[in-house]
């Protein structure tokens, strides 16, 4: 699984200018956390500088006020410097109309104050402006002599040649300051006109410098980020499509990635991991395959001992059908009446014969169970038949022994559903086995219904089973001892057969005994049996 | 009335003298086969009254043969009993199936043998 292969929009991202820078920082070879310090100290740079520069800008507008306020307050000046002028010309007319030299006084302190703010526009003023100041202070200082001559006429009571002097001398003096000062006032607004020109530009460009650097900074800081993800983002996907196609089986696959980060190394380790689950994948194929062929042989091999068994109890039967034949036929005087000393030995011949083909039977069943091929045929059934069958079959052997056989069977049972068969020779194993070992006294066999449940139960007053050997009697070949099966017959598979039938109708087998008084075998079995419960 | 026939399909030469000698003391006439083919065209040659038949033969097994003679209209009607040896293992089940009459669990008692075949067939 290739880097730009995990998805449609990955691929396209790669083919563009971009992709090259992706794969330019998923190849630097650092850790994933550098590479985020990194791009973050770079991002938090990038705003320190806007943010210095945007300082630096409004100082340099705050400065630039600053300069307007200092023009400002020229223009006034250069205002007053005409206003005091008006007023020295206006209290010189003045003092010759109340015809008092003492109302010039009034001129003297207009002249110092207009002295006062020429020295202060001439501060900082540029050359051309200052030769002008000086040509004003000259003007003034020729016109305040001309005043103090005009006092001394008024003194004298020389009015007229006052008022001559005053329109020959002062007034054109008066009118050539006057000019020189509009100059100076007019120089002073186009300079301050000028100023805010110029600051309303410069704050134009500030603002311009400004918002680029911002666009620029956040453009910056966006690709960056970008880059920076998508260098991360990428190698997750393909690890992601990786993964997915190993969850489905798929370990033939590679995530290759540039990444010479965190990422690489785990591209590196999912690699070396797919490729253990392949080598696994493979060997647990290899084992199943080799495990399938075995139980295939197995099979065959449990279905040839089936076949031999079944073919193997009919051979056997074959032979043992003519020798019980045979023998019960001369016991029926078919060829003639039989001399009293053979009818033992016969007999005998027919009781073994008959043991041997129990034995064939019981052999074949356990067989059949353990290899799973036996199967219950389920039917419905009543209880009361299965004990009434099994009653009718041994009360002859009962009779014989002198042991009493009794039913107790519940009345009105329901109909129920099971393998009657099967069931029937379970009960008639347990009451052969209470007979077989009750010399005296009786054996009850009894059903009823509990919860559901049949319980058959089976009891003598036979020699009972030790309590150490409750446990074994259902296991095959298992009598208390081995001169039991020889002293009272039986296969010694009975009850392990019966307790096999009982499981597999979904019941359950239990015995309880008292040595020398008598065991009761007890079997439940559900009312009706349901098909899963067989298997 | 004449004598019943009864025909016995079994390969094996004891198990055929024990009814042979069984039936011997009574009216029923005994025809013999040795195997599922031999049986058949007996059977088909000349139908008998009462046909016993083994499950496992050579040549076509007893299950076969049954089926074979239920499905001919010139048997259809003949009472078959089968002999099964595997009584445990659902041959009378089978045996039902291909259309038997009655079933006989091997080994057999003959006393019981004769019983069942004078309740399907009565002796002449």
């Amino acid at each position: 699984m290739r880097f730009d292969r995990a998805d449609p929009l990955a691929a396209v991202l790669l083919r563009s200018p971009l992709g090259a820078l992706v794969r330019g920082v998923a190849r630097i070879r650092t850790s994933v956390q550098h590479k985020l310090l990194v791009a973050f100290l770079l991002v938090t740079l990038l705003f320190i500088v806007m943010g210095a520069f945007s300082v630096q800008t409004i100082r340099r507008m705050s400065q630039h006020t600053d300069w307007l306020d200092e023009a400002h307050r020229r223009v006034d000046l250069s205002h007053q410097l005409q206003h005091s002028l008006a007023m020295q010309m206006h209290l010189t007319g003045m003092a010759l109309l109340v015809r008092n030299e003492m109302a010039l006084s009034s001129v003297l302190r207009e002249n110092n104050r207009f002295n006062d703010t020429l020295a202060r526009i001439e501060q900082q003023a540029p050359d051309a402006e200052r030769q002008i100041i000086q040509k004003i202070r000259t003007a003034q200082e020729e016109a305040m002599t001309v005043v103090a001559d005009i006092a001394n006429l008024v003194r004298d009571g020389k009015i007229d040649a006052a008022t001559e002097l005053q329109l020959t001398r002062e007034d054109p003096l008066y009118r050539s300051i006057d000019d020189l000062v509009r100059v100076v006032a007019q120089h002073e607004d186009e300079r301050m006109a000028s100023l805010r020109a110029s600051i309303q530009s410069a704050n134009r460009r500030s603002i311009v410098v400004m918002g680029a650097f911002a666009v620029v900074s956040v453009v910056l800081a966006l690709v960056g980020g970008f880059v920076i993800s998508w260098a991360f983002i990428l190698p997750v996907r393909a690890a992601d499509a990786f993964l997915s196609d190993v969850a489905a089986g798929k370990f033939a696959g590679v995530v290759e990635v540039p990444n010479r980060d965190e990422f690489g190394a785990l591209a590196t380790r999912l690699n070396e991991t797919a490729r253990e689950l392949a080598r696994l994948d493979a060997e647990q194929r290899l084992t199943a395959d080799t495990l399938r062929a075995l139980n295939l042989k197995l099979e065959q091999a449990s279905q040839a001992k089936s076949a031999f068994l079944a073919n193997m109890s009919h051979e056997l039967r074959t032979p043992l059908n003519a020798i019980l034949g045979f023998t019960e036929m001369i016991l029926d005087d078919l060829y003639g009446d039989v001399p009293a000393e053979l009818k033992e030995p016969l007999a005998d011949i027919q009781t073994n014969g008959k043991h041997l083909l129990r034995l064939i039977n019981d052999v074949l069943d356990l067989s059949k169970i353990e290899a799973g091929r036996m199967e219950l045929s389920l039917g419905d059934y009543a209880a009361e038949d299965i004990v009434g069958t099994v009653r009718a079959s041994l009360r002859s052997i009962a009779d014989d022994k002198g042991v009493e056989l009794v039913t107790e069977v519940e009345p009105n049972l329901p109909d129920a559903y099971g393998d009657a068969k099967r069931l029937t020779q379970c009960l008639l194993n347990l009451v052969g086995n209470a007979l077989k070992f009750t010399h005296h006294g009786r054996v009850t066999v009894g059903v009823e219904l509990q919860g559901g449940q049949l319980r058959y139960r089976v009891s003598d007053t036979g020699i009972g089973i030790p309590a150490d050997k409750l446990d074994e009697v259902f296991a095959e070949f298992r009598q208390v001892d081995a001169t039991t099966t020889r002293n009272f017959g039986g296969t010694g598979l009975g009850l392990s057969i019966t307790k096999k039938f009982v499981e597999m109708h979904g019941g359950r087998i239990w015995v309880e005994s008292e040595l020398g008084k008598g065991s009761i075998f007890y079997f439940t079995i559900p009312l009706r049996v349901e098909l899963a419960a067989t298997a | 009335m004449s004598d019943k026939t009864v025909l016995y399909v079994e390969d094996n030469e004891f198990n055929r003298k024990i009814v042979r000698q069984l039936l011997a003391k009574t009216t029923y006439r005994l025809r013999e086969a040795m195997d599922g083919e031999e049986g058949v065209a007996s059977a088909l040659a000349t139908p008998p009254d009462l046909i016993l038949m083994d499950i496992q033969l050579p040549k076509m097994s007893g299950l076969e043969a049954t089926r074979h003679l239920r499905n001919d209209p010139r048997t259809a009607g003949v009472p078959i009993i089968v002999v099964t040896s595997f009584a445990l293992s659902g041959d009378e089940q089978k045996a039902t199936v291909a259309g038997a009459t009655a079933y006989l669990a091997k080994p057999y008692s003959p006393r019981a043998l004769l019983a069942k075949i004078r309740e399907l067939v009565p002796e002449g």
